[in-house]
């Protein structure tokens, strides 16, 4: 007699597998940080997404460094040009990717970051068009995102940002 | 997740298939040496992506890979005699030689050159190191033959195995790239194996169970880093080199010896998981071997006379709740390679991937697909070599290293990725 493995491992017995959504939609967050970016991050919302919503950065000079009263206020802009506040933003997702450009020094990744980890939500970040840069432009850009990303991925070109997001289910 | 179609592409790897025809791009291990022991010896069934192959090693030493089947009636020349340059099937006595070609048909004249017209498929198969590898592609499209370290280093550095894994080749090379489940699945073992225990990486890993994840592009596939705090507010970094299509190499630990895996189908439903382990300074202990040789490691116990796991799906992989309630594995499973061939061959003959809910922490695994995706693409469209042909993309290594927080680790590690032949490893 086969054992139970034996007999659940077929691909027989694959056909009887719940066909049932066994996920909701989780609500990702994708901010461009820099200029480059944001175009990248223009095209992206053009797509069909179930919970995505895009994002630049705006203003974060103003904000308070690490360990200082979590009395920010940093902005970030949807898509249609209206300003959004940062902390309402991450408060309702699942997920922020954070989105650079080889070769600049995202100054809001910090604060992203940062508002993230009050909120228990996962960060990840991305780099892209490492090609056209400099090993020393890449150094500089990922130096300044990696104290603040759980994942951090370096793209040869954008196109792997849109397959990232479908595989999330974004 | 992925679409149907793209989880079929990847995933279906026979005759005539998209990703079977650049998988045949490259050279892939066949046999161990030892299954063609001597010249004349008894030939082996052989069954790579979806083919069904004889090896065998004529009286000169000439091995060859060829069509299974004789072309006269269809028998299967496992039956064959080996002898005198050649493979003669029993049936009607018609004799291949290693490249596939007939060379006597006894009942025809030897004048009429019918043999000369009688010729089986066959593919090259050529013997580095302890493995014996073969090219599956067009004979016009061969490209240099496999530079990876490991086939490389005197024999007595060296000692690689296989097993069957029933399962489909990318979920079983997906486990290789999946760096955080090793703080789950294997963490019994970590500090017990004889050929991992006393690392001082050990330690890192146990005491910071929260890796940060970086993944970078590199010519031949992907570096995989992940990083755990360590002292003086540095870290740990462990870097595990991918290369197209199936090719690993895992961090190293301490002085013990280095390893990884290839996968390679078989069929759509079964694959092989070779495992190599190597030093590149020094000759494995006899204490190092004898591990290996007993499924210490990432090797596995035999059903004796097969390369299917001792523990199988046809035994529940001897399942021990007692273990798993105890903690002394985590998944009740014993060893390393079992660990993960049971929970890979679970998943059903080939995963479903447009069911599952993948986090950010598996972008190693989408940026594997995505490579292999668009490779595959260029492939079909434009027929462009996929990353991992060219032997210059296999001089590559796994690390283990501390660095400064602001340092990259293609750059801090560097001169430390790439293979160095008759250097040390780089290992914590």
């Amino acid at each position: 007699m086969q054992s139970e493995s034996a007999r659940m491992t077929t691909a027989e017995e694959a056909r009887y597998r719940i066909d049932y959504p066994n996920s909701k939609p989780r609500a990702t967050k994708v901010i461009a940080l820099d200029a480059p970016s944001e175009a990248v991050v223009k095209r992206l919302a053009q797509g069909q997404w179930q919970q995505a919503s895009f994002f630049t950065s705006l203003d974060f000079d103003g904000a308070p460094r690490s360990g200082e009263n979590w009395s920010m206020k940093a902005w970030l802009s949807d898509l249609a040009g209206r300003t959004k506040d940062l902390i309402d933003e991450v408060a309702s997702a699942d997920l922020v990717v954070m989105v650079a450009s080889a070769g600049t020094r995202p100054k809001a990744a910090g604060v992203i970051a940062e508002a993230c980890g009050v909120r228990k939500v996962m960060t990840t970040a991305l780099i892209i068009g490492s090609e056209e840069h400099t090993d020393e432009e890449l150094s500089r850009t990922l130096a300044a995102l990696r104290p603040y990303a759980g994942m951090l991925v370096i793209a040869s070109n954008d196109d792997y940002i849109e397959e990232m997001l479908v595989a999330l289910r974004a | 997740m992925l679409r149907k179609e793209q989880n079929d592409l990847l995933t279906q790897t026979g005759p005539g298939t998209p990703f079977g025809q650049m998988f045949r791009c490259y050279w892939v291990p066949a046999l161990l040496a030892e299954e063609l022991p001597e010249n004349e010896c008894p030939p082996v069934r052989v069954k790579l992506f979806s083919e069904r192959l004889l090896a065998f090693r004529d009286t000169d030493g000439k091995y060859g890979l060829i069509d299974e089947f004789c072309a006269h009636r269809g028998v299967s020349l496992w039956f064959g005699r080996n002898e005198e340059h050649g493979l003669r099937c029993p049936y009607h006595g018609w004799k291949y030689d290693t490249t596939g070609q007939c060379i006597d048909v006894p009942s025809e004249p030897i004048e009429s050159g019918f043999c000369k017209k009688i010729k089986l498929k066959s593919y090259p198969l050529v013997k580095i190191g302890p493995v014996l590898w073969t090219y599956m592609g067009p004979p016009d499209k061969q490209p240099p033959l496999p530079e990876w370290e490991f086939s490389l280093v005197p024999l007595e550095q060296c000692f690689i195995s296989k097993r069957l894994q029933e399962s489909n080749w990318l979920q079983a090379m997906e486990g290789g790239i999946d760096s955080s489940h090793v703080s789950f699945l294997h963490r019994g073992d970590l500090g017990t194996d004889p050929l991992f225990k006393g690392a001082k990486g050990n330690q890192y890993n146990l005491s910071d169970m929260q890796p940060h994840f970086e993944v970078v592009e590199q010519p031949g596939g992907l570096y995989i880093g992940a990083r755990r705090n360590a002292e003086n507010g540095n870290y740990y970094w462990r870097i595990t080199p991918w290369v197209m299509p199936n090719f690993t190499m895992i961090p190293p630990r301490g002085d013990h010896p280095m390893h990884g895996h290839f996968w390679v189908p078989i069929d759509d439903h079964n694959c092989w998981a070779w495992t190599y382990d190597f030093h590149p300074i020094r000759a494995l202990t006899k204490e190092e071997r004898a591990a290996m040789e007993a499924g210490q490691g990432l090797h596995c116990k035999y059903v004796p006379g097969s390369y299917r796991p001792l523990a199988n799906k046809d035994n529940d992989y001897l399942m021990d709740r007692a273990a798993q309630k105890a903690g002394k594995t985590y998944s009740g499973i014993e060893g390393f390679a079992i660990q993960d061939s049971s929970l890979q061959e679970s998943m059903g003959p080939v995963c479903d991937r447009t069911k599952e809910n993948l986090v950010s922490t598996d972008n190693g695994i989408i940026m594997a697909r995505h490579r292999m995706l668009r490779a595959a693409k260029a492939f079909m469209d434009k027929g462009t070599l996929p990353p991992g042909v060219d032997p210059e993309h296999h001089k590559i290594r796994s690390v283990s290293i501390v660095l400064p927080p602001d340092q990259a680790f293609k750059d801090g590690a560097k001169e430390a990725l790439t293979r160095r032949m008759g250097m040390a490893q780089t290992t914590v």
